[in-house]
């Protein structure tokens, strides 16, 4: 309450900290579905960045948990309906597609003499 | 038809041997083992990598390409932000033509990390 460095406090900072970053990456891979050319993405990554880099020095740990779900409000509103996912990562159009067989199952190789084995 | 023939035999290219990319390094034992363009045999040297994500860490604005070598970590050497190794991370995998989770991408925090992901990743190309 009174700002007093516990392991706690601190243990929720880190977490607070890792919760920001991924919702700086996953923004980030956003803007990037949605400004396919790089010069508009250039400009809407800055832009992007300028929000995040506003409050980086809240001090106020509940303040921060606000802002972090403001920003989590905004990122789901925005989510592209179709995102660029690498082919073979799952959501990908690969993905699963030739899946490896399951050991022990093989071909045997009689074709004409499945009668006379 | 004749001259036809005549001209087309002097305009005929030989044949030459099929050059293989360099980085390939197995040998051209029974043909077909290695296909030139196939995106299966696409596996990268560790000079490769090393030299690709240093091109992409010396190449952000906000880095200077002086200090940056193999086992620098970007937020004590390179004094960047926590977004900045966001920003690298992605910029990497692009780079790489990689997926990486985000668990996975919140530990990378240094270029030897970097480098070891990609290069132990079975998808890296």
């Amino acid at each position: 309450m009174s700002g007093v460095s516990t392991a706690a406090y601190f243990a929720r900072r880190a977490a607070q900290k890792e919760r920001v970053r991924i919702l700086y990456r996953r923004a980030l891979k956003d803007t990037l579905n949605w400004a396919v050319h790089r010069h508009i993405f250039y400009r809407d990554a800055s832009d992007l960045r300028e929000k995040f880099n506003a409050n980086q020095d809240v001090e106020d740990v509940d303040r921060i948990d606000k802002l972090i779900g403001h920003g989590e409000a905004e990122y789901n509103k925005w989510r592209h309906p179709d995102p660029y996912i690498v082919p073979w990562a799952p959501g990908g159009s690969k993905f699963c597609r030739n899946p490896t067989p399951p050991a022990g199952i093989e071909i045997v190789y009689n074709y004409g003499q499945e009668d006379n084995p | 038809m004749a001259l036809r023939n005549a001209v087309l035999r002097h305009l005929r290219v030989p044949v030459q041997n099929l050059a293989v990319r360099g980085s390939n390094q197995s040998q051209i034992g029974f043909l077909g083992s290695i296909r030139a363009f196939s995106s299966h045999d696409d596996h990268l040297s560790k000079q490769d990598v090393v030299d690709r994500v240093l091109d992409v860490v010396k190449s952000f604005p906000k880095v200077d390409p002086a200090k940056v070598t193999p086992d620098v970590h970007f937020q004590k050497d390179l004094g960047l932000d926590s977004l900045d190794t966001v920003e690298i991370v992605m910029a990497i995998e692009e780079e790489f033509k990689l997926e990486i989770p985000d668990k996975e991408a919140d530990k990378i925090d240094s270029c030897s990390l970097a480098i070891e992901y990609v290069f132990n990743h079975p998808m890296s190309s």
